[in-house]
């Protein structure tokens, strides 16, 4: 599944082993957009049981998607605690202390998920 | 030719915010779909090349989250569509820039605002940090409005900010200033 980026929204591929969230984050009606991503993340972990790898790559998310983003590790930490096995890779860009900040402060309610800080 | 006098006033305007370096100023009615178009002339406004991409990023940041709030809670509205009126305006200043915003609020959210910006005034980075995480994990509070994730996302963007009300024969005007250097 894939969803194309917007101006404002990332580039979200997702697949039965890995899944991409590449961009800017900060629609205009964040449930409206983040649904059906949740959704679409749900049927992709569902499609097999060998590892997931998700990619987090953003530039810039609002408020509004912070909370979305919170949902999102919150739903593959519970998947992970349910025994799939998880990497989470949060990339940022060296100048971005924005980004190393937000990506430092999800790792802290992640225990299950192999989490990596990757600077690029 | 005839002196006109209106011109003089549009030479005023031109030269104010010329001379206040404000690259950028919307006054009006605002929606969702209008931000969207503001984006891009804004992003591109504020990065030139001789501004670091990160100080962009977070002058970014304030405007969206701005924007955002005038759009959800400001309280004059347009009979028409119903779309919230405000002002936000980004100028440049010796070490960055300055962002600045106004919308009515109404009446009773006053009290509130004050409170929750007094008291991220008072808190350092780290603090807004921790504060960011609370609110993240524990979600809104029951009555948001300033109070949410968006005020705290702002305080940790900014060098130092500022607000202030005034009552005026438009209602009570909430005004924002905040600096990013």
């Amino acid at each position: 599944m894939i969803f194309e980026a917007t101006q404002r929204t990332p580039l979200v591929e997702i697949e039965s082993d890995r899944c991409l969230v590449r961009g800017e984050c900060y629609p205009e009606n964040i449930s409206e957009w983040a649904d059906p991503v949740m959704q679409a993340l749900d049927e992709g972990l569902n499609q097999s049981e060998g590892a997931f790898t998700v990619d987090v790559e953003l530039y810039y998310f609002n408020s509004s998607s912070a909370k979305f983003l919170f949902d999102f590790f919150d739903f593959l930490e519970s998947a992970s605690e349910g025994g799939r096995k998880i990497t989470i890779n949060w990339r940022y860009r060296s100048d971005d202390d924005t980004m190393q900040e937000a990506g430092e402060d999800f790792e802290e309610d992640l225990s299950h998920c192999c989490y990596n800080l990757v600077v690029i | 030719m005839t002196k006109n006098t209106r011109s003089d006033e549009t030479v005023a305007l031109h030269s104010y915010m010329q001379d206040r370096q404000t690259l950028f100023c919307y006054s009006g009615p605002m929606n969702e779909e209008l931000l969207t178009t503001m984006s891009n002339p804004v992003k591109h406004q504020i990065s030139d090349k001789e501004t670091q991409e990160a100080l962009s990023r977070r002058v970014f940041g304030v405007f969206i989250e701005q924007a955002q709030n005038i759009i959800r809670y400001s309280h004059h509205k347009t009979k028409s569509s119903g779309d919230s009126i405000g002002t936000i305006a980004i100028s440049v200043i010796e070490d960055g820039f300055l962002i600045e915003a106004v919308n009515v609020i109404a009446p009773e959210k006053r009290v509130m605002l004050e409170t929750t910006l007094s008291e991220l005034s008072t808190k350092d980075q780290e603090e807004l940090r921790t504060l960011y995480k609370q609110r993240l994990r524990d979600g809104p509070p029951d009555d948001s409005v300033g109070a949410g994730l968006g005020f705290i996302d702002m305080a940790r963007r900014v060098s130092r900010f500022e607000f202030d009300f005034k009552n005026t024969e438009e209602g009570d005007l909430f005004i924002y200033r905040g600096w990013v250097t």
